[in-house]
């Protein structure tokens, strides 16, 4: 199939090209985006080795590129609706024959693209810095990573068409739930499993996060050597795709649900500012 | 320095934070944030402790993290307000207003961190005091803070002596932020970074190496240090006024290399005209 006679893909393509050129156009946003994510992670990886922890520091370590993504998924995918709706551009996606889902695809896949560099500087710098103890099942790690990305995103995806309701809320909502997601994701430290200080019923409720159970995956991945064939890696890898279908699914709904409401009350090109 | 505008931009700093719900809303919204990751930095250090072999936790390790990240939080959410007073004025038109009417900016900026410091100061004890419960409870370990009445008091004009640093690390930014036109919002975040590794947040300096005397230098470090002494359990009195009296002197040295920065910054972004400048 031609890219070109497939108005999703070309719609997809052109918000992932928008949004990737953005980010390459501009060599500096790298160095931007590298700033919070490095210094934590160096912080905590510094907390681990201090108190004597090495073989625990990189957790820390890919703590630092996870929270890049994860910042990513809130302030480019859950408010970017909003904010395409402040300066006017949401009512052309909607008036625009584009289908909303390639928009959205487009934009996640954007959105992994110019994160990537950032994320692997902090990997980078980590590893040369601390050298974490490292003891990996390549493929696995490959295909958590990709899997934990995909329903990440997908639930961007579902929290943009929940956003998109708010006005300026959303910015406030989006600080408040940083740091929550990721202290019971445990970016930083294992919020599940034996490792976990939580109790079972925030240990439960953490794990229907798609952060959780992919940072859970990339840490039995990365250095505990578990591959394909482990029971709770292959539940966990199980679950992760089930999010990632659901989450599409239901951002699909949402924003449809949304337009449609727009459409009735006459408020879908409305700024809340 | 005009009192009067100074308590204005008080009331400003309150309504730019407060007015766009009601205040219990934005006070929880606020306090979630700096709650959830002190708890996650004194998390990796129980999860890492208790794993250890032999484990090796220690409470009083666990205060020290405990205050520390509660204490950069604080910092962190209101010496950046200033640069953030000055990028979002301008594409707001706030600030060139502020700055056309007589001997304004330096009270407004001011004033909006001193509102910034008020309401920090606020949600950082809601987090401290929360954080100590939920740790205390969820790790089953008694931590050995100290709260009384004085020691209480020597927190509070800890974080006193505090504003003068970071109030002047709040203009030095905005001496930088008065000519960024793009990720003018970007340079608060690497200070805001550096801050953590290097005012012994999270960890003792000393393990930074040969950076460590660059950390022993700054105010913050020094504010942590008073901080610790005041609110642990095994801090002195003596050693609490040393610390206060070095990020004293510290904060006063920062605050006017910040306002000289500042002042020369103004002057300076007057003459090239690029006050209400947005785009670069």
């Amino acid at each position: 199939m031609k890219l070109h006679s497939n108005p999703w893909l070309r719609t997809a393509y052109a918000r992932l090209w928008v949004r990737a050129k953005s980010i390459y156009g501009e060599p500096l946003w790298v160095a931007v985006n590298i700033g919070f994510p490095f210094f934590t992670s160096f912080s905590l990886t510094m907390v681990y080795r201090a108190y004597g922890l090495n073989s625990f520091t990189g957790f820390a370590i890919l703590g630092g590129v996870m929270i890049s993504f994860w910042g990513n998924v809130l302030w480019s995918m859950a408010s970017q609706f909003n904010w395409d709706k402040q300066v006017g551009l949401f009512e052309i996606y909607i008036t625009s024959p584009a289908p909303i889902s390639a928009i959205l695809v487009g934009m996640s896949l954007g959105g992994i693209l110019g994160t990537a560099p950032s994320a692997a500087m902090v990997a980078i710098l980590g590893w040369l810095i601390f050298h974490p103890p490292i003891n990996a099942i390549w493929p696995a790690v490959i295909s958590v990573f990709a899997l934990t990305l995909a329903s990440l995103y997908a639930m961007g995806m579902a929290l943009s068409s929940l956003y998109l309701a708010y006005g300026r809320e959303a910015d406030s909502v989006n600080e408040a739930l940083h740091e929550p997601v990721s202290l019971i994701s445990g970016v930083y430290f294992p919020s599940t499993g034996g490792f976990s200080p939580f109790p079972l019923a925030v240990q439960a409720g953490a794990s229907l996060i798609p952060l959780t159970l992919g940072m859970d995956a990339l840490r039995r991945t990365l250095f505990f050597g578990q591959g394909f064939g482990e029971l709770y890696l292959d539940l966990e890898l199980l679950a992760l795709a089930v999010m990632g279908v659901v989450l599409l699914f239901a951002s699909s709904k949402a924003l449809k649900f949304l337009e449609n409401k727009g459409r009735r009350t006459g408020t879908i090109a409305v700024r809340q500012r | 320095m005009s009192i009067r505008a100074m308590v204005a931009s008080i009331r400003v700093g309150w309504y730019r934070e407060f007015n766009w719900t009601n205040p219990l809303t934005g006070f929880s919204l606020r306090t979630v944030g700096p709650l959830a990751s002190v708890i996650a930095a004194s998390t990796v250090y129980y999860v890492g402790s208790t794993n250890n072999i032999p484990p090796s936790f220690d409470p009083s390790r666990l205060a020290f993290i405990l205050i520390g990240a509660a204490l950069y939080a604080h910092v962190a959410a209101y010496s950046w307000v200033p640069t953030l007073a000055i990028a979002e004025g301008k594409w707001t038109y706030v600030f060139p207003q502020v700055y056309i009417s007589p001997h304004s900016s330096l009270p407004y900026l001011t004033g909006r961190t001193l509102a910034s410091f008020v309401t920090s100061t606020m949600t950082v004890i809601v987090s401290l005091v929360l954080s100590f419960y939920v740790l205390s409870s969820v790790f089953h370990t008694d931590i050995p803070f100290m709260v009384n009445p004085l020691s209480v008091s020597l927190l509070f004009l800890a974080m006193l002596v505090n504003i003068l640093a970071a109030l002047g690390l709040g203009l030095l930014l905005s001496a930088y932020a008065l000519f960024a036109t793009k990720f003018e919002w970007a340079l608060p975040t690497y200070v805001a970074g550096l801050l953590m590794v290097f005012s012994e947040a999270l960890f003792p300096v000393s393990f930074l190496g040969p950076l460590s005397p660059i950390a022993n230098v700054l105010p913050f470090t020094e504010f942590m240090r008073a901080s610790r002494q005041a609110m642990i359990q095994g801090g002195t009195v003596y050693s609490y006024f040393s610390y206060l009296g070095l990020a004293a002197l510290g904060g006063i040295i920062v605050l006017a290399l910040g306002f000289l920065a500042f002042r020369y910054a103004e002057n300076r972004a007057r003459r090239l005209g690029v006050i209400d400048k947005k785009t670069a």
